[in-house]
């Protein structure tokens, strides 16, 4: 079928069930549509998407009845590649059809007007028509794809995008921020609904992912820039400055403790309940386990930071080492040589990028009301620390307010007796589901409280424990049992988020709240309260996204594109998002949505090559006068002055970075550029015939 | 401050009434399960029995959900002067409802029988006990004359007019607990 041709127009017109034709007389707009130029066939169809439905397209375009097809109905977003495969699978070049929004942008909007919808779907058709009349046939193109993957992320959730792409063949490059991978799940004691030990099945995956020949990893890393699109993204990535050569560390932990107290700062894996050095490694499963130095802690021992100087020497006439240096049996922590500040940055090559950069959890500074200066009003995220072997009292329970003395019998290697509490309370919904903060419910904390308690209730049976409940969401499987699991050991249960903490003489803590079920105020004497602070996007995501050119909704998580049937992809071709970083969820959701998102991935890349609509944009050169107006505007970057034969500089698009966005077309004041698939004539015609309307143009 | 009429403060210190549980030793809800309350702990609180509950609907205060919520919080002597699982018809329909199987009827039997043993018991229970050991009927039916008159036997025709039947069942009574309690004279 040569685009010469004579059109022949055919008008499929759709019901969508009841949405269109219960505002929209769809007789009447077919009777209308016939007496448009060019317009041979116009049929309507309870549902045109339908088997039977696409099937009046296609035999229409067999019986060479049709060559060109307009289809009026819902909305292009959804439907158009339904329809142009349709016209391809009969035979026809699938640019030969257009799309009338008669649903969206007609019915939905105009529900009880049924009059003025009808009108107004006759012009949307009329104008679809008026376009069709000037299609043009096109070929889809193909670009290659980089087999390679960006993982942005370490948490659980990054390391397992990482290992299923990994295992499947494809090269995996890990961007980690911290030191070590593992993400918060490495803080956890233990995990619900299971109650197993969090390390214990998180350290073989890390470990895993350190030895996997596919997996670059790169610890201590941020993304600063992204350019490219699908297929071909071209990423800088920033290896902050170790100041530790990681070569010759072997992660003995000699250097640990050997700051002195002025470099020494609280410890980010015990939240704050404990001071590392400014030298560190984040805790004792660290991968990789290698020791890095926080200038903003370091206090430069011996007088010397790392700018290349030789140490100072003694009246002895020995070097002067910082205590690092002296107890580093490897060398690796050798100050003297020159090590650059900004770090390296690498560059990588990827065909798809995952998201997975996680949270974090509100501090308890916000709450006013829950006396947050006391010492034992914790955070849940400190509840973890406190219960975990490797936290600051090495799993024992104790008041937090005892933390530093009993580090400081340990330090001198002393024995003393520290206070235990006898009363814990825990209190929900801190920070969520509170307009002043989020309005979102964190999803984790009804769990992880009942979690908390059950583990401390089986260790401790005299302990008495409370948590006060707005209401109880266990909405999991095997979440429900283990709520009722619970409740029969005694742990009490008070329907009602405490209002306020009062601080007793006594170093105790007074919970003043309401039982709803008892229908009465209600007071607990406490020893620990724990506050079960929100779940948070990490402060840094905006500007990730930003990085990225994907969206965050309005609570500051990353946004997916569709929630219900993309809910791993984003606007953003070829990038990718999983775990906690898309909104609050548990391990099992973090992992699904990890293995969706590699899955993904792997569907997008693994045949090397992808098709792209030519709907993007063209230089005429011969009208291109070389203004170079379009160079900058364009959004993707697609445009450049190139010198041609006669020496003239004129523009040219790159069409693998062109997006079709069509920026260049309406500014060119030559009119040089055209955007194939909504040129000059279509779209104009298709101005005119609304502009016009009810009179139809005659060409 | 206003005291609420029930004997249960307006403000309810969980705290004290853990610690009075520590002291004495004692768990209320393991109480009430020996008493036959054994599902107690099943219990989540979600109102069915309430809803279906006569007493409830009568404007008793402890009726069978709130009850039981308060045994879970350890009350007990909060709880003693209260009349409602003394008002408890044992229709059952509770325990019909429940989805946990609590039995909550169960529950009010048993809380009773806790409060048999604190002695803290309405007179009105106390006279049925009484009754119950003299003529084998805890709600004995008056009017003998009037029996009498209309030409009826004195006494009906059940253990009251059973010498044998009334001797035995004294003989259990004087073997069960309510002997030992010494609530009511168990004298012939
Ligand atoms: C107190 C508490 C208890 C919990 N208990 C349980 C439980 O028992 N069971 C359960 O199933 N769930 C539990 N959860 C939830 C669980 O922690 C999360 O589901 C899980 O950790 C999410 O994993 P993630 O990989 O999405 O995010 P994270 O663990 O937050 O990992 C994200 C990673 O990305 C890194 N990162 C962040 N920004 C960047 C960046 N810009 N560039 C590079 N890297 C970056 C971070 O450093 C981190 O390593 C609990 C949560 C809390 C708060
Ligand atoms: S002492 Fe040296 S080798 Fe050991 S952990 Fe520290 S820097 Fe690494
Ligand atoms: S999970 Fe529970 S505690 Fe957390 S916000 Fe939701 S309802 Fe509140
Ligand atoms: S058995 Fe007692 S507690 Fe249960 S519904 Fe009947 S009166 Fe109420
Ligand atoms: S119906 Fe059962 S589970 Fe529900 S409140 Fe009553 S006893 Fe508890």
């Amino acid at each position: 079928m040569s685009n010469d041709e004579k059109p022949r127009i055919g008008v499929y017109i759709c019901h969508c069930g009841e949405n269109i034709a219960g505002a929209v007389d769809v007789k009447a707009v077919a009777e209308f549509a016939k007496t448009l130029p060019d317009v041979v066939v116009v049929r309507d169809y309870l549902f045109m998407c339908s088997d039977p439905g696409q099937e009046l397209i296609k035999q229409d375009i067999r019986d060479g009845l049709v060559n060109r097809v307009v289809v009026a109905a819902c909305t292009p977003r959804t439907h158009e590649p339904i329809f142009r495969k349709a016209c391809e699978d009969a035979g026809l070049n699938k640019y030969y059809f257009e799309m009338a929004n008669i649903r969206d942008q007609c019915s939905w909007a105009h529900w009880h007007e049924k009059e003025k919808a009808t009108e107004k779907a006759k012009a949307i058709v009329a104008a679809a028509v008026a376009k069709a009349r000037l299609l043009e046939p096109l070929e889809d193109r193909y670009i290659e794809l980089t087999k390679e993957v960006m993982v942005i992320g370490g948490g659980i959730a990054g390391i397992f995008a990482a290992l299923d792409l990994a295992n499947a063949g494809f090269k995996v490059h890990l961007v980690e921020k911290s030191p070590s991978i593992g993400g918060n799940m490495a803080k956890l004691d233990k995990t619900f609904p299971t109650n197993d030990c969090s390390a214990c099945i998180l350290t073989p995956l890390m470990v895993e992912v350190a030895n996997h020949p596919n997996i670059n990893l790169l610890t201590y890393s941020e993304v600063e820039s992204v350019e490219g699109s699908v297929g071909n993204f071209k990423v800088k990535v920033r290896k902050k400055q170790t100041y530790v050569d990681w070569d010759k560390c072997t992660g003995c932990g000699a250097c640990l403790d050997v700051c002195p107290p002025k470099a020494r700062v609280p410890d980010e894996f015990n939240e704050g309940m404990s001071l590392r050095g400014a030298i560190y490694i984040p805790f004792p499963q660290a991968v990789p386990k290698k020791a890095v130095v926080d200038m903003d802690a370091c206090i430069k021992c011996g007088g010397r930071d790392f700018s290349g100087k030789e140490p100072r020497l003694s009246k002895s006439g020995k070097p002067i080492l910082a205590p690092c240096e002296k107890v580093c049996p490897t060398g690796a922590a050798d100050r003297t040589p020159y090590r650059d500040p900004n770090g390296e940055l690498v560059e990588l090559n990827v065909g798809a990028i995952i998201v997975a950069t996680g949270y974090k959890v509100m501090d308890k500074h916000h709450f006013k009301e829950f006396a947050p200066e006391h010492p034992n009003v914790i955070t849940a995220m400190q509840m973890e620390r406190l219960i975990s072997a490797t936290g600051p009292s090495e799993g024992k329970l104790i008041k937090p307010s005892e933390i530093p003395k009993l580090l400081e019998a340990k330090k001198k290697g002393e024995k003393v007796e520290v206070e235990k509490p006898h009363t814990i309370t825990f209190i929900s919904c801190v920070g969520s589901r509170d307009n002043r903060y989020h309005t979102y419910c964190s999803r984790v904390c009804c769990m992880y409280m009942l979690k908390q308690a059950m583990i401390l209730k089986e260790k401790y049976p005299d302990l008495d424990i409370y948590i006060f409940f707005i209401d109880v969401r266990t909405p999991g499987k095997d979440f429900d049992e283990y709520y009722m699991r619970c409740r029969q050991l005694g742990i009490k249960i008070i329907k009602g988020r405490a209002g306020g903490i009062q601080p007793l003489p006594d170093d105790r803590l007074l919970v003043k709240g309401y039982d709803a079920e008892i229908g009465k105020p209600v007071e607990v004497v406490t020893d620990i309260a724990v506050l079960a602070t929100a779940i948070e996007p990490n402060p840094t995501l905006k500007e990730l996204a930003r990085t990225l050119g994907i969206n965050v909704g309005a609570e500051g998580f990353l946004k997916e594109r569709h929630t219900k049937l993309y809910p791993v992809d984003t606007m953003t071709e070829g990038i990718f998002i999983a775990g906690c970083a898309q909104g609050p969820k548990d391990i099992p959701d973090s992992v699904a949505q990890a293995k969706a998102a590699a899955a993904s991935a792997m569907s997008l890349l693994d045949p090397g090559k992808m098709t792209v609509e030519p709907l993007i944009s063209e230089v005429n050169k011969e009208k291109c006068t070389g203004c170079g107006i379009c160079v900058p505007l364009c959004p993707y970057g697609a445009i450049s002055l190139v010198e041609c034969e006669d020496g003239k500089k004129k523009s040219e698009i790159n069409p693998a970075l062109c997006k079709g966005c069509g920026v260049c077309t309406a500014a060119c004041p030559s009119k040089a550029i055209t955007l194939h698939g909504f040129t000059y004539d279509q779209v104009l015609a298709q101005i005119k015939t609304i502009a016009r309307w009810p009179e139809i143009p005659a060409e | 401050m206003i005291e609420s009429e029930e004997g249960v403060p307006n403000v309810l210190n969980l705290s004290e009434i853990a610690e009075r549980e520590r002291e004495e030793d004692e768990r209320v809800v393991e109480i009430v399960r020996e008493f036959g309350a054994e599902n107690l702990i099943y219990c989540m609180q979600c109102g069915s029995c309430a809803a279906v509950c006569p007493l409830a609907r009568v404007g008793f205060e402890w009726y069978n959900k709130k009850l039981i919520k308060a045994l879970l919080l350890g009350m007990k002597e909060e709880l003693l002067d209260d009349p409602t699982p003394w008002a408890c018809v044992a229709c059952n329909r509770c325990t019909e409802v429940c989805p946990r199987q609590v039995s909550p009827f169960e529950v009010m039997f048993a809380v009773r029988r806790m409060m048999v043993e604190e002695f803290a018991i309405p007179t009105l229970a106390i006279e049925g006990l009484r009754a119950l050991y003299e003529y084998g009927h805890a709600v004995y039916m008056t009017g003998r004359e009037a029996r009498k008159k209309v030409g009826l036997p004195e006494k009906p025709p059940s253990t009251d007019s059973d010498e044998q039947a009334l001797k035995d069942l004294k003989t259990i009574l004087k073997n069960t607990k309510l002997a030992k309690l010494g609530l009511i004279p168990m004298n012939d």
